[in-house]
C-alpha cells in the first residue's frame, strides 16, 4: 500500500510538472490580462499618460451609449439568423456526403475550400460579386427579370449579405465536424431500428439527431462565440455601414481602445460583451441539455 | 533520475517564461531590429559599436525612422534616408517599416525603445500631443531660424496643440474635382463646372441610364464623409469654436437639398454604385463616373490609363453664395518624447521638409505636394496642368477640426444619418437633428485627450 501511495505521488508530481508550462503561459497571457482588463474598466487608462480610478463612470457612460447597444442588436440579429442556418446547412451537407462512394471526397474538399481562404480576401471578392450593377449575383437575378438590390449599400440587405458570406465560409469546417460525428454513430443502432420497421425519417429523428447532440452543442457554442465577436468580414464588406446597421461591438471596442486611446472605456465595453457571450452560451447549453444527458 | 528530470523541466520552464515576458515588451525592438539600446542591453551595444567604427569612430548617431508605408513608399523613404545620410557624416537614418505603427508606438512610448522620427498622420496630433509623447519643436525652429510662414498654415495648425508645434508637414493634399474630358465632349460640355449649378447641369448631361440600369453616373456621391467640404461651400463650418456640431441649420439643409436633387430628382448617381470598385476597376478610371472628388494620391493610378482616360482637374465648384471649400490632409514628421537623439532627429526633419533640396527630391519621386511652399515654385508643379488646380485648391482648403472626437462624430453619428437620408429613410430635418444629438454626445464623450 505504501508503495502504491508513493507511485501515485510520483505520478502526480510528474503530471503537474508537465502541465506547469502550459498553465503558466495560460496564467500570464490569459488569466492575468482578463483580471487586468476588469480592473482597467474602472479606470481612465489611456496606455500613455494616466490610469486613475474612476469608479463606475465607464459603466454609467456605457449605459447611455446608444450606439453600443445598437451594435448589440446588430450582432444579436446576426446570431439569431446565422446559427440555425449554420447548423441546418452544415448538418445537411454532412448527411449528403457521409457515404462511401467514389467521388465523395472530391465533394467534401470542394465544400471545405471556402474555409481555407482568408476571411479578408474572400470578403473582398464577395464585395465584387455583390456589386449592384456589375456583380455576378445581380447579373444572374437579371436573367430572371429581377432588379437586385445594392446588397451591401442598403440598410435592409447589408446584414443579410454578411450572414450569407460568413455562412459560405464557415459551413465547410462545421461539415467536417458533423461528418466525424456521423461516423461515430454505431451501425447496429440503425440495423436494429430497421428490423423494428423504422423508416428513414424515423432513423434520422430518433437515432441520428440525438446521437449528434454533443456535436451540435460544440458547433453551436463555437458559432455563438464567433458570431458575437464578428468583426473582420463585416469590416471588409461594409465598414460598419450603411447607417451603422453592420457595426459590431468588437468594432467599437477596437475604435475606442486603439483609435481614441480610451482603454478604460473599451475594457468596460469588452467586459459587457464577455458577459453577453456567457449568457448566450449558457442558454445554448440549457437548450442542448433539455432532453437528456448528452454524454 | 527523477530529480534530473525535474531540474531540466524547471530550467526549460523558467527560460520559456522569461523569453515570453521579454518577448512581450521587447517585441517592437526585435522587429525593428536596430537601435533600442536599453532593452537589448550589452550585446547589441557591442555589435553596434563594431558596425559604426569603420565609418566615423564613436560620433555617428543612428536614428530610427518609423513609418507605415510599404512597397513603393518604403523605397521612397529609404531613398530619402540615403540621400540625407550622404549629405552629412554625423547622422545615419534608417527607415523601419511598421505595418501597425500606431499600436507599436503605444508600447514603444511607454516601455522604451521609442523611435527617433515618426511618419505622422497629422490629424492624430490633437489626441496624442496632450499625452506628452511628442516632443515640441518650437525651440529648434527658433534656434535654426526656420520660418514657419514657409509652410502651409493649416498644416502647421494641425501639427500644433496647446500653443506648441510638434512637427513639420511633409505632404499636403486636398480634394478637387476630376472630370472625364471625353464624356464631357460627348455631352457637349465645353467648360468644367465652377458652381454647384454648373456641376448639377454637367452631371445631368453626362449621366446615362439603360432602363433601370445605371451605366454612367454623372457625378459620384459615394463619399458621405465629404459633407464637411460641401458645408464649407455652402458657407458653414462643421463645428463651433467650443466643440459642438454646427450643421443643424440652413447651411446643412442646403447641402442635403443639393444632394437630394442630384440623387433623387436628377438621378445622376445610385447608392452603392462604386462600392467594391477598387484600383483597376475604379469607376472614374473606367469611365463609369464622369466627375468625382478625389485627391492627388489618385494621379499615379489615373495616369497609368494613358490615352484611355483623358481627364482634367478643377478646384471644387463654389456654393450658392460663392463660398469655396475643400478639406486639407496630409502627413508630417514628428519626434517622439522618448527619443534619445531629438536634436539629430530635428536635423533630418528640417532637411527633408524644410529645404528645397529635400522637399523637391521627395515630391518629384513620390508625386506628393510638399508642405514647404518655396518648393512649389518649382516648374515641376507650377507648369503642370494637373498640379495647378491642387495648388489653387490648397489656398482655401481647411483641415478637419482639431477635436479628438471629430472622426468618431463623423463616422458614427454624421455619416450613418446621411446614409439614411440618401436612401430616403429619413427627412433632411430629422437627419440633421439626429446627427446633431448623437454627434454632440460623441464629441463630449471623446473630448478629453489628456
Amino acid at each position: 500500500m505504501a508503495s502504491m501511495g508513493k507511485l501515485y505521488r510520483h505520478q502526480a508530481r510528474t503530471g503537474y510538472l508537465f502541465i506547469t508550462p502550459t498553465i503558466l503561459l495560460f496564467l500570464i497571457f490569459t488569466v492575468i490580462p482578463v483580471f487586468m482588463a476588469f480592473y482597467l474598466s474602472f479606470t481612465n487608462y489611456d496606455v500613455l499618460s494616466r490610469m486613475d480610478w474612476v469608479g463606475l463612470d465607464n459603466y454609467q457612460r456605457l449605459w447611455k451609449d446608444t450606439l453600443y447597444w445598437k451594435t448589440f442588436r446588430n450582432v444579436s440579429y446576426y446570431t439569431v439568423v446565422f446559427i440555425p442556418l449554420n447548423i441546418i446547412i452544415s448538418m445537411g451537407i454532412a448527411l449528403l456526403l457521409n457515404f462511401r462512394k467514389t467521388g465523395v471526397k472530391l465533394f467534401r474538399t470542394m465544400n471545405y475550400l471556402p474555409t481555407l481562404t482568408s476571411a479578408v480576401a474572400a470578403a473582398t471578392v464577395w464585395v465584387w460579386l455583390l456589386h449592384p450593377e456589375f456583380g455576378l449575383v445581380n447579373a444572374l437575378l437579371g436573367y430572371l427579370g429581377i432588379v437586385g438590390p445594392a446588397w451591401l449599400a442598403q440598410t435592409e440587405t447589408a446584414m443579410f449579405s454578411i450572414i450569407l458570406v460568413t455562412l459560405w465560409q464557415s459551413i465547410g469546417s462545421n461539415m467536417i465536424i458533423y461528418i466525424a460525428g456521423l461516423q461515430g454513430i454505431p451501425d447496429y443502432l440503425y440495423e436494429s431500428a430497421k428490423l423494428d420497421g423504422a423508416n428513414a425519417f424515423h432513423r434520422f429523428r430518433y437515432i441520428t439527431l440525438p446521437q449528434l447532440r454533443p456535436t451540435t452543442f460544440l458547433v453551436s457554442t463555437m458559432s455563438i462565440i464567433g458570431a458575437l465577436q464578428l468583426f473582420d468580414q463585416a469590416f471588409v464588406l461594409t465598414e460598419g455601414g450603411p447607417a451603422n446597421v453592420t457595426k459590431t461591438p468588437v468594432y467599437l471596442i477596437y475604435q475606442q481602445g486603439f483609435n481614441q486611446l480610451q482603454m478604460g472605456y473599451a475594457s468596460a465595453q469588452a467586459f459587457i460583451l464577455a458577459v453577453a457571450i456567457l449568457i448566450f452560451s449558457f442558454i445554448n447549453m440549457r437548450i442542448n441539455k433539455s432532453e437528456e444527458s448528452v454524454v | 533520475m527523477k530529480k534530473w528530470i525535474s531540474i531540466v523541466t524547471l530550467t526549460i520552464l523558467v527560460m520559456v517564461t522569461l523569453a515570453a515576458c521579454g518577448g512581450n515588451n521587447g517585441g517592437n525592438n526585435a522587429s525593428s531590429s536596430a537601435g533600442s539600446k536599453e532593452t537589448t542591453a550589452a550585446p547589441s551595444e557591442t555589435t553596434k559599436a563594431s558596425e559604426t567604427t569603420p565609418a566615423a569612430p564613436a560620433e555617428v548617431v543612428e536614428l530610427n525612422f518609423w513609418g507605415d508605408w510599404g512597397g513603393e513608399g518604403q523605397k521612397q523613404f529609404e531613398a530619402m534616408a540615403d540621400a540625407f545620410n550622404k549629405s552629412q557624416d554625423r547622422i545615419k537614418v534608417k527607415y523601419v517599416l511598421q505595418q501597425d505603427m500606431i499600436t507599436k508606438f503605444l508600447t514603444a512610448a511607454t516601455s522604451g525603445g521609442s523611435p527617433d522620427i515618426l511618419f505622422w498622420d497629422r490629424w492624430r496630433t490633437s489626441l496624442y500631443a496632450p499625452k506628452n509623447v511628442m516632443h515640441p519643436i518650437d525651440d529648434f525652429m527658433a534656434k535654426d531660424g526656420v520660418n514657419a510662414g514657409d509652410f502651409y498654415d493649416e498644416a502647421m495648425k494641425e501639427l500644433s496643440s496647446g500653443g506648441k508645434l510638434y512637427g513639420l508637414p511633409l505632404t499636403v493634399d486636398a480634394r478637387a474635382l476630376f472630370y472625364n474630358k471625353k464624356l464631357f465632349a460627348d455631352a457637349g460640355i465645353t467648360n468644367p463646372p465652377t458652381t454647384w449649378d454648373e456641376l448639377e447641369q454637367a452631371a445631368i448631361k453626362t449621366t446615362k441610364w439603360n432602363g433601370k440600369k445605371l451605366e454612367v453616373a454623372g457625378f459620384s456621391l459615394a463619399d458621405n464623409g465629404l459633407f464637411n467640404m460641401y458645408l464649407q461651400q455652402a458657407g458653414g463650418t462643421i463645428l463651433t469654436d467650443d466643440g459642438k456640431t454646427n450643421f443643424n441649420n440652413d447651411k446643412g439643409k442646403a447641402v442635403l437639398e443639393y444632394w437630394d436633387r442630384l440623387l433623387n430628382k436628377d438621378k445622376v448617381y445610385k447608392v452603392g454604385f462604386e462600392q467594391g470598385l477598387g484600383e483597376g476597376t475604379d469607376a472614374f478610371a473606367t469611365g463609369k463616373v464622369a466627375m468625382t472628388y478625389t485627391g492627388p494620391w489618385m494621379l499615379t493610378t489615373y495616369k497609368k490609363y494613358g490615352k484611355d482616360l483623358d481627364f482634367g482637374i478643377v478646384p471644387p465648384p463654389a456654393g450658392p453664395n460663392g463660398d469655396k471649400g475643400s478639406g486639407m490632409g496630409g502627413f508630417g514628421l514628428v519626434i517622439p518624447e522618448g527619443s534619445k537623439h531629438q536634436a539629430e532627429a530635428w536635423e533630418f526633419i528640417k532637411w527633408w521638409t524644410g529645404t528645397k533640396e529635400g522637399a523637391l527630391q521627395w515630391a518629384k519621386m513620390s508625386l506628393n505636394l510638399p508642405g514647404y511652399k518655396p518648393a512649389l515654385e518649382d516648374s515641376f508643379f507650377k507648369d503642370d496642368p494637373l498640379w495647378k488646380p491642387f495648388i489653387d485648391t490648397l489656398s482655401f482648403a481647411k483641415i478637419r477640426p482639431q477635436h479628438p472626437g471629430y472622426s468618431i462624430m463623423e463616422g458614427d453619428a454624421l455619416v450613418p444619418n446621411l446614409q439614411l437620408f440618401q436612401q430616403g429613410k429619413q427627412s433632411a430635418e430629422e437627419t440633421l437633428k439626429k446627427a446633431q444629438e448623437q454627434g454632440d454626445r460623441l464629441l463630449q464623450d471623446n473630448a478629453t485627450a489628456k
